[in-house]
């Protein structure tokens, strides 16, 4: 079971549910910083965390927390793989697998460990990388067949033949706002040639790293696009993957992701918004450099805000007032301990962003194996308590 | 010959070819490896890490100084070592078991060798009985650890019980860093150094030895 194993319980459907068009507008109300019913709630879950919580709460094997507690949102993944093929398996035992993935990338997954670990690239040198050729961007595989592709499937979990995509919407729609999704260039640059090359090669030359992070840009814009008219209006939003920083700062200046990489998370929001889909972005670390910026682009809601690199949603909504809407930052590590009273101060604390909507509630960024099921139970039942409009929170109100 | 200068600037800049070419001019001259070390290479990955740590350096500028560094140094190394002349300290360096991320590590690595420290990349997935084995057997008197996970971090606290347990605890100075980790979790488990980043790292692992 991994991240991304979400196929839904039903069958394709044309017709959506009440409560879920409920969601959906509890969701777009939000993002639109007026005060819903009451605050969006889902998360990103770890296989190794769901299987805990459905061994703790005596729960069925095929239980799933979005179901379960009838979470918000959420997101589905396409083939993004920029060469479309099987994994090519090099190593299998029990225990571990070593694949090569549709990036060219090394995969090892070992089945006890929560990630996986890249081992090599195939493009491992700049005239490589410049050279290469990638499938077509709007290749009909990506979403209308299953197969491998290396988002999905190798990661917290390990998953081949992966549904075609298309399905795994129409199979959530019924029950949930279901979005879409794209990398950036650097989530592609991470699997393709690794981020130790991919940080020397802009440092390097890094003029001519510019230009290969605009065909990469064009080639997922192009993805982007594709998956939005594949999708024939199925699709309530969009997620950009992105992972520019970290618990410093951003991995490049800032001077040079507003040159190279910006604009193409600009491309791609602006096409969503045309396309009537509001937009979350994803990336992780200190951002803080940078997040006029995202705000600039009108990005919908920034996700996941880690606590650890140093984001405050508090702190952001009072420096930026409603300029973007917050999708996470609830600490984890609070998360983690159990600690019911430790655990309610934080979730209450951070309910205070949600005042005037533009707040989704979430992890500061996914429900680890290290939550128990208990806890994620308690932390719904508080969300749900005290999220309601008007937001009262009495001793952990805060003035923003 | 090249101005040694040039060396400082070859390694702030980042560029590798001229670092390597000036070490060797200097060499051939009969310039004192430990010199070019000292009074030129160390006080320009000083000044890396100054600049990393006021954000006008961000990372590609690191590894380039870094692979500028090492590309010198790999000139340096043999000759140092075959007059005996000692790192500043040796440091194991590994990411902790069950966790597989190594980016963060390696820049610790490239900023503790600008240093001069001598640095055993362990790898990742590091257990225990691994940093146990660099102690008793490469003679590392400094353990680095690194953990992106907050599933993984308690590996940390494990590996410190093992050096207690192996008795080698007191011979080396542990120091530990990561996305999760903070000063508190450091004092918790008994490190005796933790670094916010990679720059600061050298800070930390000095004042560890006592330098």
């Amino acid at each position: 079971m991994s991240m991304f194993d979400t196929k839904g319980h039903t069958a394709v459907h044309d017709r959506r549910k009440p409560n879920t068009l409920k969601k959906l507008e509890r969701l777009n109300t939000a993002l639109r910083h007026q005060e819903p019913d009451r605050v969006p709630i889902s998360d990103f879950f770890w296989g190794g965390f769901t299987k805990r919580w459905q061994q703790e709460l005596g729960l069925p094997p095929d239980a799933n927390p979005y179901y379960h507690y009838d979470l918000d949102w959420i997101v589905t993944v396409p083939n993004m793989d920029p060469w479309i093929r099987p994994f090519q398996t090099l190593k299998e035992s029990a225990d571990e697998v070593v694949v090569k993935t549709g990036f060219g990338s090394i995969m090892h997954k070992h089945f006890e460990f929560p990630m996986p670990e890249m081992r090599g690239w195939e493009t491992d040198t700049f005239q490589k990388l410049e050279s290469a050729t990638f499938d077509d961007p709007a290749d009909r595989r990506r979403f209308f067949e299953g197969g491998d592709n290396q988002i999905a499937g190798v990661g917290d979990g390990f998953q081949r033949n992966t549904p075609p995509w298309i399905e795994t919407v129409k199979s959530l729609r019924p029950d949930f706002p279901v979005y879409g999704s794209i990398i950036e260039v650097s989530e592609c640059l991470t699997r393709l040639i690794g981020q130790e090359n991919a940080m020397l090669w802009m440092g390097e030359e890094p003029e001519r790293m510019g230009a290969v992070i605009n065909r990469i840009g064009e080639f997922y814009f192009e993805t982007a696009k594709a998956e939005m008219a594949a999708a024939k209006g199925l699709l309530d939003g969009f997620v950009i993957w992105g992972d520019v920083a970290y618990k410093k700062c951003t991995f490049m200046s800032p001077r040079y992701w507003r040159e190279y990489f910006k604009p193409w998370v600009a491309k791609i929001t602006e096409h969503a918004h045309a396309n009537g889909l509001p937009v979350i972005y994803h990336g992780c670390g200190n951002v803080k450099a940078i997040f006029q910026d995202y705000i600039d682009m009108k990005v919908d809601a920034y996700n996941p805000l880690e606590v650890k690199a140093g984001m405050d949603v508090l702190e952001l909504r009072r420096q930026y007032g409603h300029g973007i809407g917050f999708c996470g930052n609830s600490d984890m590590q609070v998360w983690e301990t159990g600690d019911h009273e430790a655990i309610r101060r934080e979730v209450l604390r951070k309910l205070n962003a949600a005042k005037g909507g533009g707040y989704i509630f979430q992890s500061d960024h996914s429900v680890s194996s290290a939550v128990s099921g208990s806890t994620y139970d308690y932390i719904v039942k508080l969300v749900r308590d005290f999220g309601n409009y008007p937001i009262q929170l009495g001793e952990f109100e805060e003035r923003l | 010959m090249q101005d040694l200068k040039a060396l400082h600037e070859a390694v702030l800049n980042g560029d590798a070819k001229t670092a390597k070419a000036v070490t060797e001019q200097a060499l051939a001259a009969g310039i004192e490896p430990m010199k070019l070390v000292q009074e030129y290479m160390v006080p320009a990955m000083a000044e890396v890490g100054r600049r990393f740590e006021c954000n006008e350096y961000f990372v590609p500028e690191l590894l380039l100084a870094a692979r500028a560094m090492k590309a010198a140094l790999e000139l340096i190394r043999p000759l140092l070592t075959a007059s005996g002349v000692q790192p500043v300290a040796r440091v194991a360096l590994g990411t902790v078991k069950g966790d597989l991320h190594d980016i963060g590590k390696n820049l610790v690595a490239a900023m503790l060798e600008g240093g001069g420290y001598e640095v055993i990349d362990l790898g990742v997935n590091v257990t225990p009985e691994q940093f146990v084995a660099a102690v008793k057997e490469k003679g590392a008197n400094i353990i680095a650890m690194s953990a992106l996970l907050t599933t993984t971090m308690p590996a940390m606290k494990t590996t410190v019980d093992a050096l207690q347990q192996a008795g080698v605890r007191q011979q080396v100075k542990v120091l530990i860093g990561g996305a999760p980790v903070t000063q508190k979790y450091a004092d918790e488990i008994g490190a005796d150094g933790f670094s916010e980043s990679a720059a600061g790292a050298v800070a930390v692992a000095k004042k560890a030895v006592g330098n």
